[in-house]
């Protein structure tokens, strides 16, 4: 038993010695064959890859915007067709009325943003400006590297007044420290009070190209398009205690708002309230959308290579029929036969899995060091792409072996 | 005493085009342990179709092949693989060597499907190889080898797992006459060490070197007789 068990063992042995020997032998078509699983596997590796990257920036987003917040914005809610009169409000007042009146609140950051056109020391940008209240910094967890962030004695008084992000700064001052100088935004001379911490990117957006200035300021000096209302205001932030608090809130905040301007029953509410819970579910089920499909698709070329695999196989099987003739006069079995042309195809495929393996974790490193993009390739994935390629050969060389090892060793050996 | 080879009318027909044709029509003979035969004839005589079927390489139409007392009718597949293995050494016209792989390694291949472990392998591969004079070509390739060396390597292999007997298909069919005479020698040695050796040739010189002569002639046998002035290639 044990002296048979060694046998088959010691077999397998040989026939990998005997497949490596016959992909030496054709080694640029070994290669050819190769390339297809190890592209395969790279894509299908990378698409992973990329795939749970996106749902570690997803969250590491989503964690940025703060957690337990709800999100006011002036849109009509509907699930249905929206109708053109259903015209969206949202005011400072609202914003105080659910400050006051929901349970559960911590801070509450009205905002206005806009587009602008940035001089200062002889350099200009473009970017965008946020008018906030000094709660901004409490909803959205932003801190000042240096200076000072808004304070509310900015906002009374309206002051010409502006915190900058990172890459606004480098654009405008370089190296040189901003705090202190002058930026004209759209002409107007505003003092640089404060640099934002840097919040790095997600998605592709860079979560430093921006400006700080007080929520009146910009109404009265920045706004293009004056707003309907004298304290009208295009989104705020409500950040609450904990999640129970903020799924109550959201519902509370609906009603009051829905009071506020009289929606009557069966109406559309003129104003959307989402939560950072929701949106994490959200983006969460479209990132795993976004990871299958790649992983469909990716899938393909797996497919491809494999195809290309049997094809090599069969083309090897006819011009090695003489040999498998001669194999079977020296008293190779059908077993036998068929184990060499197996092995041959899986250590095809696992020699090309273990390259596309590599060249994948070559190219989640560059994602990482050139777009700030995390692409983690976790040990489980690496072994199940390996063990994967395995599969695909045993797959796609079973065809081609079974027939090789079904010739009659006559016809076999008389072939040419 | 029981014969190595034993048949009893056996038959084996080819369909081809619709028609049937009887390559071997009815051969009854018997070959004893020891014998060195030679089985002559032209080509489309049958010869090489009964040569295929006592080497457990084709299968019979009808009659009875017993083989060192083993009826081979309904063996499997696994089973005639075996029997080549371990009873019968093929030798062929064209050597038949795997290209790029080592003179030793090419005589191992039989020893491979009997199981044996590596060492125990190039053990036996060497001492045949050195036994047939070829000790100084262990690791050269079938393209590094004269065609006689070739077919040498070849007999070793043939060899290497002691079978009963050697079939030797047109042996010398690719050899000039020098060479040929010396491998005739060596089967004529193998032969007065004991060992059955089966040959079939078309050259009347060549089934001189052999005891025994069987002629085939449109699949049957037409003759059958000892050799009546035996070449020996011993100098």
């Amino acid at each position: 038993m044990i002296q048979r068990a060694w046998r088959n063992l010691a077999g397998w042995g040989i026939n990998v010695a005997i497949a490596l020997t016959a992909l030496r032998v054709n080694l640029m078509r070994s290669i050819l064959t190769t390339l297809g699983v190890m592209i395969g596997v790279f894509s299908v590796i990378l698409a992973v890859a990329i795939g749970a990257g996106a749902q570690v920036s997803v969250t590491e987003s989503i964690g940025a915007l703060g957690a337990n917040m709800a999100i006011v914005v002036p849109q009509p809610d509907s699930d249905g067709p929206r109708q053109t009169t259903d015209r969206g409000r949202l005011t400072e007042r609202d914003i105080k009325a659910i400050a006051k009146q929901v349970p559960g609140i911590i801070a509450t950051a009205p905002q206005l943003r806009t587009r602008v056109q940035l001089v200062a020391s002889g350099r200009n940008a473009t970017t965008e400006v946020i008018g906030v209240t000094p709660d901004y910094a409490v909803v959205s967890n932003v801190n000042t590297d240096e200076g000072r962030f808004i304070e509310q004695g900015d906002v009374n008084a309206s002051s010409r007044v502006a915190v900058i992000g990172e890459t606004v700064a480098t654009k405008l001052f370089g190296t040189y420290d901003p705090v202190g100088e002058t930026v004209r935004i759209n002409r107007v001379p505003f003092k640089i009070i404060g640099l934002l911490e840097s919040k790095g990117s997600s998605f592709g957006n860079d979560n430093d190209d921006l400006v700080v200035v007080p929520l009146g300021t910009l109404r009265q000096r920045l706004l293009d398009t004056p707003a309907q209302g004298p304290d009208d205001i295009h989104i705020a932030f409500v950040g609450f205690d904990d999640e129970p608090s903020l799924i109550a809130g959201q519902k509370a905040i609906k009603k009051l708002l829905r009071e506020r301007y009289r929606v009557a029953k069966g109406k559309i509410n003129p104003f959307t309230v989402r939560t950072t819970t929701e949106i994490a579910e959200v983006t969460g089920q479209a990132t795993q959308i976004f990871q299958a499909l790649l992983v469909a698709i990716a899938s393909i070329s797996l497919l491809v290579g494999g195809i290309g695999i049997m094809n090599i196989m069969l083309v090897s099987v006819t011009e090695r029929t003489r040999e498998i003739g001669l194999r079977m006069a020296l008293g190779a079995k059908r077993a036998d036969i068929r184990n060499q042309f197996l092995v041959e195809a899986a250590v095809l495929c696992v020699i090309g899995g273990g390259i596309g393996l590599a060249l994948a974790k070559v190219a989640a490193l560059a994602f990482v060091a050139y777009a700030d993009f995390p692409a983690p390739i976790g040990f489980g994935v690496a072994v199940g792409a390996i063990l994967f390629s395995a599969i695909i050969g045993l797959a796609f060389g079973g065809w081609p072996a079974i027939r090789a090892s079904r010739l009659s060793p006559i016809e076999a050996l008389r072939s040419e | 005493m029981i014969p190595l080879l034993e048949t009893h009318a056996l038959i084996k027909d080819y369909v081809i085009g619709g028609e049937v044709l009887h390559a071997v029509n009815g051969v009854s003979l018997a070959i004893q342990r020891g014998e060195f035969v030679a089985i002559m004839g032209a080509s489309g005589s049958g010869k090489s179709t009964f040569m295929n079927m006592i080497g457990c390489l084709d299968t019979p139409t009808s009659g009875t092949l017993l083989l060192d007392g083993i009826d081979t009718k309904g063996l499997s597949s696994d089973e005639l693989a075996e029997i080549r293995n371990r009873k019968i050494g093929f030798v062929f016209q064209q050597f038949n060597l795997l290209p790029r792989t080592s003179a030793l390694d090419n005589v191992a291949v039989p020893l491979i499907y009997a199981g044996l472990d590596r060492v125990e392998r190039a053990r036996r591969a060497k001492a045949k190889l050195e036994a047939l004079g070829l000790g100084d070509r262990l690791a050269n390739s079938p393209a590094k080898l004269s065609g006689g060396q070739q077919q040498r390597v070849a007999i070793a292999r043939a060899l290497v797992t002691e079978p009963l007997m050697l079939l030797a298909d047109e042996p010398t069919g690719a050899l000039d006459t020098q060479t040929s005479n010396d491998i005739m020698g060596i089967f004529q040695a193998l032969n007065d060490q004991g060992i059955t050796i089966i040959l079939v040739t078309h050259e009347p010189d060549i089934a001189e070197y052999a005891e025994r002569r069987i002629l085939f002639r449109d699949g049957k046998v037409i003759e059958d007789g000892p050799v009546a002035k035996r070449r020996s290639a011993a100098p």
